[in-house]
């Protein structure tokens, strides 16, 4: 990271905003390196775990609540009913879905430490963006190729919806 | 340590808390640096404060103008300027690389192997340093002009060397006597008196010992920037002679005269800061009976001064225990031991608001 003024053009007389050196409370007493071979292991776990939470968030959680949404309607016969309970499904379980994802996101950013890696920063952001944009490109495959004007592209693919 | 304590070791501190520990910090060094208290260094005679800005400008000025030519040798406006505050003929003057350097320059060129030199004792420790050099001997005397002339009586003295004011002690040599010790003296005895201090006497005017020049060609007298112009680091002096002084002078003069920016520092000082330094000597000389008044109420022995110094003892200390024993609390004293009298110290003479500390410190030490 370049925190230098001349590396910086001088835009940055101090330090360069979010570049301070972690301050621990108390030097961390490290494992061995065994140890911290482990935590770089379970880091990537988490980081793994945190891509399936985020992936969640733009797939199966909605499509969940519509479901219930769904059942909703079937069963009152009431669609306003259906959308109402679809929606309130949907905020607790996307909310919630999100916290765990900053909760591992906190929880990786200590592995990482731990694991001998100077991490300042978590994954969080970075990892709901290449979700977000994965699951677009996944959606607009199957929406494009597979779905929509794909039947017309692929025939023979039109009676299955 | 359980694997969640384990992990939670590794958790930073969160902004509020790093800004307040920073908070904390710097209160704590703000607090540490009120209450440090800054050594006061009163064993030097030199002026303390810092050179007036136009003394600076001059000297940066010529610095700048090009320091690639050799000064002139003789420093024609400054030996001048100074001629003609002093109402004497420029030829009588001559500059030199602070006082100290003539000084020596014409203790080398007036004895000759073996020959003597007379000062007053304790004195400016130069004075015996000089006579070795020039491969002579240091005689010091106690007791005054009449011993002084009792000693002067030896062939092989040349020279008598003195301060006034002297130089640790603070003692003047008035003219009267100055006068009777060169009327007294063999003609084969030349008087270098060293009035590098005379702008802190108010006993008598300053120039008064210059009157005596015209009548007795064996007196140089010997003068600073060092003192209470503020200048030591420009180094430089001037010695004023009296008619035939010019063939020492010859000798006097530094090869390759004053240097440019020194000339200049100094010729500023004169023209535009002799009110600071008359300010300064008012200011020593309404200081100085106070703080001797003070330091006699406590039990010193105290030689009265007439320089911005006083010269003390105390009767069961040492010189250096009552060095080591302010030094304690944060003021240096010179010690006496090396200025040729173990007993006692040299303190330098400030304001009000230092003296107070002194003494304070003086009550909270013994």
């Amino acid at each position: 990271m370049r925190t230098d003024p001349s590396d910086t053009g001088g835009l940055f007389v101090g330090r360069r905003p979010g570049t301070a050196p972690v301050r621990y409370r108390a030097i961390p007493e490290r494992g061995s390196d065994a140890r911290q071979r482990v935590d770089g292991s379970f880091a990537n776990l988490l980081l793994l775990a945190m891509f399936g939470v985020s992936i969640l968030c733009w797939g199966p959680i909605p499509i969940a609540c519509l479901w219930i949404g769904s059942e909703i309607d079937y069963l009152s016969g009431s669609v306003f009913l259906g959308f109402i309970v679809a929606f309130l499904a949907l905020f607790p379980l996307l909310f919630g879905a999100l916290m765990l994802l900053r909760r591992l996101d906190q929880a990786w950013i200590l592995v990482r430490r731990a694991a001998g890696h100077d991490q300042r920063a978590g994954a969080m952001a970075r990892v709901f963006g290449i979700t977000a944009i994965v699951c677009a490109v996944a959606f607009a495959f199957w929406f494009v190729v597979i779905h929509g004007p794909g039947s017309q592209v692929v025939p023979g693919r039109a009676t299955n919806g | 340590m359980g694997l969640l304590d384990y992990y939670r070791q590794f958790e930073g501190l969160t902004e509020d808390e790093v800004n307040e520990q920073l908070r904390v910090e710097a209160a704590e060094r703000r607090a540490k640096a009120l209450a440090r208290v800054e050594t006061l260094d009163l064993s030097q005679t030199t002026w303390w404060e810092l050179p007036h800005p136009r003394i600076v400008q001059a000297i940066t000025f010529v610095a700048r103008r090009g320091l690639h030519q050799y000064p002139h040798t003789r420093g024609t406006e400054l030996r001048d300027e100074i001629a003609e505050r002093l109402g004497v003929d420029a030829g009588r003057v001559i500059l030199g690389n602070g006082a100290a350097e003539l000084l020596a320059a014409a203790t080398r060129a007036l004895i000759e192997p073996g020959q003597q030199l007379l000062t007053s004792w304790p004195a400016y420790p130069l004075y015996p340093i000089m006579a070795r050099r020039a491969h002579g001997q240091a005689v010091p005397v106690t007791g005054g002009v009449d011993s002084l002339l009792a000693a002067a009586n030896d062939p092989a003295v040349r020279v008598i060397a003195l301060a006034s004011p002297n130089d640790p002690t603070g003692e003047l040599l008035s003219t009267v006597a100055l006068e009777r010790l060169l009327e007294a003296l063999p003609d084969r005895v030349a008087v270098l008196l060293d009035e590098s201090l005379v702008e802190f006497a108010d006993a008598q005017p300053a120039d008064s010992s210059l009157a005596l020049l015209e009548h007795h060609p064996r007196l140089f007298v010997f003068r600073s920037f060092s003192k209470a112009w503020g200048l030591a680091g420009l180094r430089v002096g001037y010695t004023i002679g009296g008619p035939g002084s010019e063939r020492l002078f010859e000798e006097l003069a530094p090869d390759l005269g004053v240097s440019e920016v020194s000339q200049a520092g100094a010729l500023e000082a004169l023209r535009s800061c002799s009110e600071i330094v008359d300010r300064r000597a008012s200011a020593i000389w309404e200081e100085r009976p106070l703080l001797e008044a003070a330091l006699r109420e406590r039990g010193f022995e105290v030689t009265p001064s007439q320089a911005n110094f006083v010269w003390v003892a105390h009767p069961q200390l040492e010189g250096s225990e009552l060095a080591t024993l302010l030094a304690r609390s944060g003021i240096l004293v010179a010690e006496g031991g090396a200025l040729g009298e173990h007993r006692h110290v040299r303190i330098a003479i400030r304001d009000a608001n230092v003296s107070e500390r002194l003494l304070g410190a003086i009550d909270k030490s013994l």
